[in-house]
């Protein structure tokens, strides 16, 4: 059971000194049991108190860092099973399989399939660079795959060669090789480099013993390969490790996870997308894939943006104009909230009425139609707000502004705020959008 | 010191629900762990794939559904085709051509159209609606009569409709009806409950919680999946053990993934390739999420599902 | 003679004919003739129902019968009654179908339908199940006139009840020129009494059907007619022995029985209902039978829609402005007795909106009288709530406030259109019959533009606005028998749950326990549900096992326990749409509350969207609460930890709205005088220092307050 605020607060000094960059020592003792900060950025907590605290402090699945600074990769540190219980923190992420033969065949997709959505890059996030006998051209790939500015995975069990190639790697990199035969030389090593290391195990229970083994050697700094020899036992692996740790409470399997579909789903993207999207439920922290199409890359990097919203904030799309249909000046105009799915419902419909709009999108908070209206994120006067702001009268010439049904009771008030404007009342439902658009007169 | 594995068997299972009659018959659910957990428990009845076609014909409009029924033209052949497609479980009959909007094809004409399909396949039906709320209800009562004995599934009883969709289809004629709600497990758990207090019992429910494609707000759909399994699970919560069924299909080939063309987003590649990734990847997380059976269209999608839903069992 | 003995000797009478009859088929067909109803795989299915008998040949019926006459027992009970009455039924049946032994149509070239077929009753059935046919009547005999007969079964059919109809009555519907057939609802069934077999036929194969019940199954078949199957017998007078036999079974099967036979008759509260006057039998049966009628069109010139909701009706647009503040305009809604209540009944005390002065003022009240068997006064406020968002989607017309300070303007365009005063009667009527259906058996509206009388019905009006008021703030948690939950916000806080109690309504200050109760009252099934307090554990904190166990099962097993007025022992938790934070501030002992307005920081180092992602989401943080802010001034703020004597810091804006409640509940609880003085807000203090510096100024109770851990 995790401490409650107000049990660390009563260990901390309560002098509000903001040594730990906090305004009070309250504010500090929430955000450690949040797990937002960790309880050494307060330097004046006894070592007794620390003791005590840092074991239910800290959490049951660690944050592991891949480099540092701004351009880290953080996977881990999950406190829940499912995201309703609180939410997920750390998104998975998503490595391309390259080898020497196959590498600049698979270039242009990985530089090719990089974009945003919703504010957040799409791109393969890592390169899991294989090795497959020869350590010099090994040296060239892993210098190749580094130059593309993506994490490495280092996939190789050979620990000459991993000595031989780490440096070429940067300062992203995931040491996969460690065993139960060959882990403490590994660890040796991935320390030395400041690398995060990968375990894999037979099974798991000898995964589970080179994890407790090098725990006491003191690295701490893990990702687990899970993958099996099949897909089932892969799954089963995920979602074991993932639930000993944070139901069971066993710390041991407290690490993030990585699942290699090359391994288990070689050559079928079908299987692989399959696959990918169950992992992204469940327990996946690093999917390597053998390649991540476009036609893949849409439905699972929407899956995982969505699954790792936080239910409590959720997705926003920025205000503004959005032409919709080849609309132009002398389109009507739509307006809906920014609620990331209420944008896509409706932007989805309106496209397919084949009739141009212009959808105005303008600050509700990321709230829904009804929510946003009950929470006063939408009125006439935030529309206002936003016409004025977006200077909407001079870009668009069209003076009709239809509006959600849900808030039907904002018409005559947007009328009184915007004067030469025509509010027209949309269907409730965005199924009927379609109908209602191309039955509409403007 | 070997890994202690605990395993999650809860005393509570989701309900067992057949469909179709003879050999070829299905069951939905039954299973007492989260899915596809098969290392805590055995799972009896794996997740089921249902192929989808419309009462207008074959979802024509994407090649590689088209190269599928080519040669099939009637309504009984297609149906017939879609039957033997490598991996389907129970054929999905949209009843689209009896929207008002769209043809508005008679309840009498509809149901003898539903008759003949039945009688042109082996494997189980699931009737989906025309997706008018009022023609529904008419609809379901006709094909309820017209299909009596043939233990079919209808999606789906809603909030405005259920008391005729209970009464006709699962009271008046012992078919099986689907409880459809808006991906909330107090709204969907009403519906059983109101459903129940009509009589009809709960082993003849089958709950279509909604969906989502996967990108589109799939978050509500996995969160409302994870918490009614654990409500029927953990909590042994009775009016919320009906297996779950997920219409994907009419989903995913609806967003601007999968129908935008490639001239007009050239990166994207062709649009075919897009829809069956969509479908794919949206079906594989409702089947993690919790979905007893999922209806697709393309034959890709329906052979990479089944193979996902094999490898996992 | 009693009506038990009537109900004896008419079902000796039915028996006699049964007998007779089917002796007659025996020695006409022989014993081993077939025996079957057409287009029915329920065989006899009165007989099939209650005694499990399949009956295929006339001899299987004459054992049936000779079982039929031991049932039919006549002690002086009730249960022989009931048997006896049912006996009857299906000694009718007996009788009917020897007609069907010679022939599979006996009433080909009559105007009578005889036996439904399977498909009939599945036709009948669904809308019967689903209530789209609220229930059906079954006419005995010929009415007074032909008049009454004509008027009762078109009053039947313009609700929407399906009529069967037997004997004289027929005839009288033919000679009104009725039109009769299944599909018209109207259907003759036979000449003779004995016909009832048919419908009873009817009725149980439904329940086997429908309900699943098991043949032989006696008490289950008229649990089930009772509880789902929605009928009722009108019988003329004079009713015979044999009728009243048939009633008895009637009754046995949950259906009253309303006559207007004064002779040798005996009222049986529910269930025989004498009704001397025909116009009234649609009413008495309705209500026998607690049998609403759906209303879903509404009769007003204008469109009624919510796109209308936003409309403004501006000066130049407008026909007449009602507006309490300047006349006696009002709103009221009052529970009435049922004799005081005519259904849609709508009446305009004084002129029309005609006889005022264009674009002028014109004076209204409305009242609605409502009565219903489940109807309570603490909905009248709910109810008078609701007409607002009623009456704006009537295009043309815009409302604005409640009681009397209402304004509603009607626009030229709807007065042209032809909307009139009693057009406000007509919404009024179909919204709350449809809306609150569950509670409301009869609404009747008056509207007065009578100045005179205006005046004086506004007092009125206002002595029950203020007894309400005093109701509400005279509830306490200790003086109610339940609370509510409330899960309204889960469908983003999904393991949240909201107890409502008098005094502490829900966070997001928009369900008030009032509010929670009708929710659950209008809709049992939905987002609010009964939480009994009938097992406390500990009163200081307001800790119930009965609460923890709905907290449980509505957060899904999320939460195990919360109190209800402690902040730092399982504080209820919160879903996001809190209109207030309340937080521990360690240095003085007491908490600080911020409102979702202020953006600023407090005193606890942190702001109110800090505050909210630790509170939020359903989580239990001791030491931290939302709430909504009509729960500040409640005397079970914090009542775990010492009361509203703890509050040390609100922001400015939030004091003003609660300071005169605060200040009043401050001097009841500590006789301290402009309590909300004390307490320090951003304009003195945003860090723990100052604030206590304000505190010990100001002598804040607080500080000689235990400390809190």
């Amino acid at each position: 059971m995790a401490l409650k605020g107000l049990d660390i607060f009563k260990l901390t000094p309560k002098t509000n000194c903001k040594d730990c960059g906090n305004p009070t020592c309250m504010a500090f003792a929430m955000k450690v049991a949040q797990g937002a900060v960790e309880l050494d950025k307060c330097p004046h907590l006894s070592d007794d108190v620390k003791a005590q605290l840092g074991d239910a402090t800290a959490p049951p699945m660690k944050k592991i860092e891949v480099g540092s600074g701004d351009d880290k990769f953080t996977l881990g540190g999950e406190t829940v099973l499912f995201r309703h219980d609180k939410t997920f923190v750390s998104k998975n992420f998503f490595a391309t399989w390259v080898c020497e033969g196959c590498f600049d065949g698979k270039l242009p997709l990985i530089e090719k399939v990089d974009y945003d959505r919703l504010g957040e890059r799409m791109y393969v996030e890592f390169l899991n660079v294989v090795f497959t006998g020869d350590v010099e051209k090994y040296k060239e790939l892993v210098a190749k795959a580094a130059k593309t500015g993506r994490g490495i995975i280092l996939d190789v069990g050979d620990l000459d060669a991993a000595k031989a190639v780490i440096d070429a790697a940067g300062s992203r990199v995931i040491l996969n090789g460690a065993n139960a035969s060959n882990y403490e030389a590994f660890s040796a090593l991935a320390t030395e480099k400041n690398a995060v290391l990968g375990v894999s195990g037979a099974s798991l229970d000898e995964l589970y013993d080179t994890v407790a083994a090098l725990e006491k050697l003191g690295n701490k700094n893990l990702v687990l390969d899970v993958t099996g020899d099949t897909v089932k036992a892969t799954f089963a692996n995920a979602v074991q490790l993932r639930r000993a740790a944070l139901k069971d409470n066993d710390r041991t399997f407290g690490y993030p996870s990585i699942v290699n579909l090359h391994k288990i789903a070689q050559g079928d993207a079908n299987m692989q997308t399959a696959l990918a999207s169950l992992f992204v439920l469940k327990y996946g922290s690093i999917i390597i894939m053998d390649e991540m199409e476009y036609s893949q890359a849409l439905p699972l990097y929407g899956l995982r943006q969505n699954i790792y919203t936080d239910p409590q904030k959720p997705m926003k799309v920025e205000p503004g104009i959005y032409p919709l249909g080849g609309a132009d000046e002398n389109s009507v105009c739509v307006t809906t909230v920014d609620f990331a799915l209420t944008y896509f419902v409706v932007s989805g419909e309106l496209e397919r009425s084949g009739v141009p709009l212009n959808l105005l999108i303008s600050d509700a908070g990321g709230y829904s139609v009804l929510t946003a209206w009950a929470a006063g994120k939408l009125s006439a006067g935030s529309i206002a707000k936003f016409f004025a702001e977006f200077e909407i009268e001079s870009k668009i010439k069209s003076r009709t502004l239809v509006i959600p049904g849900k808030v039907a009771v904002l018409k005559g008030e947007i009328e009184e705020k915007l004067a030469g404007w025509k509010v027209v009342v949309a269907p409730n439902e965005a199924v009927e959008l379609v109908k209602f658009f191309r039955e509409f007169k403007a | 010191m070997p890994f202690k594995q605990v395993p999650q068997k809860f005393n509570a299972k989701i309900n067992a629900l057949t469909i179709g009659v003879g050999e070829k018959e299905i069951t939905l659910g039954g299973e007492n762990v989260f899915p596809f957990y098969t290392f805590d428990a055995p799972i009896e009845n794996s997740p089921k794939i249902g192929v989808e076609i419309s009462d207008l014909g074959a979802y024509t409009d994407v090649p590689g559904i088209a190269a599928y029924y080519a040669g099939s033209d009637t309504l009984p052949e297609i149906a017939k085709r879609a039957s033997e497609m490598p991996g389907a479980d129970f054929l999905a009959i949209s009843l689209d051509g009896a929207h008002p909007d769209n043809g508005n094809r008679s309840v009498e004409d509809t149901a003898a159209l539903v008759k003949s399909i039945s009688d042109a396949v082996d494997i189980p039906l699931v009737i989906e609606g025309s997706r008018n709320i009022e023609k529904d209800a008419k609809l379901f009562e006709k094909i309820a009569e017209a299909l009596q004995g043939k233990n079919v599934l209808f999606l789906s009883a809603r909030e405005e409709n259920y008391k005729s969709v209970s009464a006709a289809a699962a009271m008046a004629y012992g078919q099986k009806i689907g409880a459809e709600s808006a991906v909330d497990i107090n709204l969907a758990k009403q519906l059983n409950v109101l459903i129940s207090q009509m009589g009809v019992k709960t082993e003849s429910v089958a709950m279509n919680l909604g969906s989502a494609a996967a990108g589109y707000g799939f978050e509500y759909v996995a969160t409302t999946f994870d918490r009614v399994k654990s409500a029927a699970l953990a909590q042994n919560d009775n009016m919320l053990q009906m297996p779950i069924i997920t219409p994907v299909s009419s989903e995913v080939w609806t967003v601007k993934e999968s129908i935008v063309s490639e001239e007009d987003f050239p990166d994207w590649g062709p649009a075919e390739a897009r829809g069956v990734s969509m479908e794919i990847s949206t079906a594989a997380a409702c089947l993690a999420a919790g979905s007893n059976a999922v209806i697709l269209r393309h034959p890709e999608s329906v052979a990479t599902v089944s193979k996902l839903i094999a490898d996992l069992m | 003679m009693g009506l038990f003995d009537r109900v004896f000797r008419g079902s000796a009478e039915m028996y006699a004919k049964a007998e007779a009859e089917l002796t007659a088929a025996i020695s006409e067909l022989g014993e081993s003739a077939p025996m079957k109803m057409p287009d029915t795989a329920y065989f006899l299915s009165c007989i099939y129902a209650f005694l499990g008998k399949k009956v295929t040949t006339l001899g299987e019926l004459r054992d049936a019968l000779a079982e039929i006459q031991s049932k039919m027992t006549t002690n002086q009970r009730l249960k022989d009654v009931f048997t006896s009455g049912i006996g009857t039924a299906m000694a009718a049946e007996v009788i009917e179908a020897t007609k069907y032994a010679r022939t599979p149509t006996p009433y080909d070239g009559t105007d009578y339908h005889g036996h439904f077929s399977d498909a009939e009753v599945r036709e009948l059935g669904v809308p019967l199940v689903t209530r789209d046919i609220p229930g059906f009547v079954v006419i005995i005999d010929p009415a007074p006139t032909d008049e009454e007969a004509v008027a009762l079964i078109k009053g039947y059919q313009a609700r929407g009840i399906f009529v069967f109809l037997i004997g004289g009555v027929i005839d009288q519907a033919l000679r009104g020129g009725i039109s009769m057939g299944f599909p018209v609802r109207v259907v003759p069934v036979g000449p003779d009494i004995w016909a009832v077999g048919h419908i009873i036929s009817l009725v149980e194969r439904a329940a086997m059907i429908f309900g699943a019940v098991t043949p032989g199954d006696w008490e289950a078949f008229t649990e089930y007619s009772f509880h789902r199957i929605f009928a009722f017998v009108n019988a003329f007078s004079p009713v015979s022995d044999i009728t009243v036999a048939c009633g008895g079974g009637a009754i046995a099967m949950g259906f009253p029985v309303i006559t207007n036979d004064k002779d040798d008759m005996w009222a049986v509260p529910k269930s025989l209902i004498i009704q001397p006057d025909t116009t009234d039998f649609i009413e008495t049966s309705l209500e026998a039978r607690d049998i609403k009628i759906k209303v879903t069109n509404i009769d007003i010139p204008v469109a009624f829609s919510t796109a209308f909701e936003g409309e403004i009706i501006r000066k130049k647009d407008m026909r007449v402005d009602i507006n309490g503040a300047r006349q006696d305009c009002f709103e009221l809604v009052r529970s009435r007795a049922t004799q005081d209540v005519e259904d849609h009944k709508i009446i305009l005390d004084g002129p029309d909106i005609d006889k005022f002065p264009e674009g002028g003022a014109m004076n209204l009240a409305v009242i609605v009288d409502v009565y219903g068997k489940n109807m309570q006064s603490d909905f009248e406020p709910v109810f008078e709530r609701k007409f607002h968002s009623f009456l704006n989607c009537v295009e043309g017309i815009m409302h604005t406030g409640q009681r009397d300070i209402i304004r509603i303007r009607v626009s030229n365009a709807a007065f042209e259109a032809g909307f009139r005063a009693k057009h406000f009667g007509e919404v009024l009527y179909s919204k709350i019959k449809s809306e609150y259906e569950a509670v409301v058996d009869k609404c009747q509206v008056t509207i007065v533009t009578d100045a005179a009388k205006l005046k004086e019905l506004r007092a009125e009006a206002n002595i029950a606005y203020d007894k309400r008021d005093m109701r509400l703030q005279s509830m306490t948690d200790e003086t109610v028998e339940v609370f509510y939950n409330c899960i309204l916000c889960q469908s983003f806080s999904p393991s949240h749950v909201c107890i409502v109690t008098p005094e502490r309504l829900g966070l997001c200050g928009a369900v008030s326990w009032l509010d929670a109760k009708a929710t659950n009252e209008l809709d049992p099934n939905g987002p609010c549900q009964v939480v009994t307090k009938k097992r406390p554990i500990d009163e200081r904190t307001g800790a119930f096992e009965d609460v923890n166990e709905a907290v449980q099962k509505y957060s899904h097993g999320a939460l195990e326990q919360v109190t209800l007025y402690s902040i730092l022992e399982d504080p209820m938790t919160s879903c996001g749409c809190f209109e207030c934070i309340c937080g521990i501030e360690p240095a003085s002992n007491g908490v600080s509350i911020v409102n979702r307005e202020h953006t600023g920081i407090t005193p606890l180092g942190m702001t109110f969207s800090e505050m909210a992602s630790m509170t939020g989401g359903g989580v239990q943080t001791p030491g931290f609460m939302g709430h909504g802010k009509h729960f500040i001034a409640s005397k079970k703020f914090l009542k775990a930890e010492g009361g509203i004597a703890r509050i040390v810091w609100m922001p400015k804006a939030l004091k003003d709205t609660v300071r005169d409640r605060l200040n009043k509940t401050a001097k009841e609880l500590y006789g301290i005088d402009d309590f909300v003085d004390m307490i320090a807000d951003e304009e003195v203090a945003e860090d723990a220092e100052a604030l206590l510096e304000f505190l010990a100024e100001k002598g804040h109770p607080v500080l000689a307050m235990e400390p809190l851990f």
